[in-house]
């Protein structure tokens, strides 16, 4: 995985290359796809939890001032 | 037509080929050059992250008690969501949209099609899966101007954000922050602040610090969610008065907001292009002008621009402790309205015009929110759409008379509508331009998507939530806990 193993050789070169992370010139792609699965993943779970979350607080029908007697004995 | 930049890229600030950096970097003096390149956008970066945690604090302070932890934790969300899709697909839209597409030709291919070729400037080197948008010792400052254009998007997300707290969903406000962060601010950002953008070169639109490109777009786009998402319950009486729900913690909005001024520097110097060589950019054979340039690479300096921010932040907080009558909230939001009102010249104008263009702006824009408050009913919790939007517009329109004649770029100077050149700054443009960033891309996306979300029942939360609060489990909890604690005796 590694791109570099020597960094004299590396910088001595006659074409330095600039990428220097592991995978370069081959992950790249890959590690796209899995970002956007990882952002497109986080909504889906987030959004179904919310509603959820949502449905139950609307259930109880709290009143406008029901939360004062929520806040803790400081 | 001459590509210029093509020619005389040599020395610009992002240099992508690994080997033509490395050309520039042979010399101390140029290693220097393209090293405290990196570091100037990396301080203002960090600077601005400041804007963010004051818009936190700013909207924490806004909101009341039963909902402050969702309305942090909105804010907070946009980080992640708006840097994630800007690494996908935000950042090669601002480079491949200048051109419309279909609208002006670029100066770098002469072609009107998205700018996708190989192009120095092209939108190919920033794919999110190129070598580029990463760890590469052939670019260091693709990631740093990366980064500052990501934190301009982190602002167009929260000016919206603070409009409609209390009372959407955290899910419909993400893909609303997405929208205006990744995708709607930087579509005009690369029409009308992209030195290749069609907006200079068809109506000479000029806007350095971003009153359009950034702020009326997001008041505008924020305005259009409002008018779906409605106010908030109690808002307005039976008969339509509107009444005051005021900041439940003004000192956490004071703070706020310094915090916002003070990133705000930060988003000024970023705007600019720390050291550059004009002489060969404009294709003067022999002559070597170096300079700080604007985000259109024209001449400004460091030193004129922090005058004219000082001075139109001044103007902003002298009119608005007059129209608000020594009100703290607005007072504050003035001083960053008046900023916000004279940013699209304060490249060029005298400290004084700033002033002055702020105290106007923000007249325009205190008396405007209660305007639109009464006559339609709008719940701008924050005066986002004001601040942001009306002061934003009202600086473009000013912009067009006071810089009338001033060429729009350095390159080419044209006529207007000619779209091959570039035209000069002009009243018409500007007007156009504060329609295209207020309404074209601002408000009418922001409504569109907020209908959408609406109509499959995602935008607002239920009434019975809102009633008793976002944070009621989480207070509930919080107290069955603190119950537990204080009965231990171990």
């Amino acid at each position: 995985m590694a791109t570099v193993t020597n960094w004299i050789d590396h910088l001595s070169a006659k074409e330095v290359v600039g990428a220097v992370y592991p995978g370069a010139g081959s992950t790249e792609t890959l590690l796209v796809i899995l970002g956007v699965v990882f952002w497109i993943g986080w909504h889906v779970i987030t959004a179904r939890s919310e509603s959820e979350k949502l449905s139950r607080l609307a259930r109880k029908r709290h009143g406008a001032n029901d939360h004062k007697s929520n806040i803790t004995d400081w | 037509m001459q590509c210029i930049v093509c020619h005389a890229s040599k020395n610009f600030i992002v240099f992508r080929k690994t080997n033509k950096e490395r050309e520039i970097m042979d010399d101390q003096l140029g290693a220097l050059t393209v090293i405290f390149t990196e570091f100037y956008y990396w301080v203002t970066v960090v600077l601005m992250f400041l804007i963010h945690v004051g818009f936190c604090m700013y909207e924490v302070g806004a909101s009341r008690y039963k909902h402050h932890q969702h309305t942090l934790m909105k804010n907070t969300m946009v980080i992640p969501l708006v840097t994630v899709t800007w690494f996908f697909f935000g950042w090669w839209i601002y480079w491949a949209f200048p051109t419309g597409p279909g609208i002006a030709p670029s100066i770098m291919n002469d072609s009107t099609a998205l700018i996708t070729d190989e192009s120095t400037f092209s939108a190919k080197w920033y794919v999110a899966n190129t070598e580029f948008m990463a760890v590469n010792l052939g670019d260091r400052i693709s990631g740093v101007f990366w980064a500052a254009f990501l934190l301009f998007s982190w602002t167009a997300a929260s000016i919206v954000s603070g409009a409609i707290i209390e009372r959407i969903t955290t899910f419909a406000f993400g893909i609303l922050a997405i929208a205006i962060g990744s995708c709607f601010w930087v579509i005009d950002a690369a029409w009308g602040w992209h030195f290749d953008g069609w907006m200079l070169k068809i109506l000479g639109y000029h806007d350095a610090y971003a009153s359009g490109v950034i702020h009326a777009i997001a008041g505008g786009f924020a305005l259009g969610v409002l008018i779906v998402l409605g106010p908030r319950i109690g808002k307005f009486s039976s008969s339509g008065e509107p009444r005051n729900i005021g900041p439940r913690n003004p000192w956490l909005v004071t703070v706020g907001l310094f915090l916002i001024y003070t990133g705000f520097w930060g988003f000024y110097a970023a705007c600019n292009i720390p050291i550059f060589d004009l002489g060969p950019e404009y294709g003067m054979e022999g002559v070597t002008y170096w300079t700080a340039t604007n985000i259109y690479v024209t001449p400004t300096t460091l030193s004129g621009i922090t005058y004219n921010f000082l001075m139109s932040l001044s103007g902003g907080l002298l009119a608005g402790y007059v129209v608000a009558k020594g009100d703290p909230f607005w007072t504050y939001s003035s001083g960053l309205a008046g900023i916000i009102c004279a940013s699209a010249g304060n490249d060029l104008y005298h400290p004084i015009q700033a002033m002055l263009i702020g105290a106007i702006g923000v007249v325009v824009a205190y008396k405007m929110h209660y305007w639109v408050e009464r006559k339609f009913k709008i719940d701008d919790a924050v005066g986002a759409v004001a601040v942001h939007g009306y002061a934003g517009v009202v600086g473009l329109i000013i912009c067009g008379f006071v810089l009338n004649g001033y060429p729009a770029s350095g390159y080419n100077v044209g006529a207007m509508w000619d779209g091959s050149t570039y035209a000069s700054i002009n009243p018409l443009g500007q007007f156009l331009g504060a329609i295209i960033m207020f309404g074209v891309l601002g408000m009418l996306p922001g409504y569109v998507i907020a209908r959408i979300l609406s109509a499959f029942g995602k935008l607002r939360i239920p009434r019975e939530v809102e009633i008793a609060g976002l944070d009621y489990e989480i207070m509930e909890d919080d107290r069955e806990a603190e119950k537990a604690v204080a009965s231990s005796t171990r």
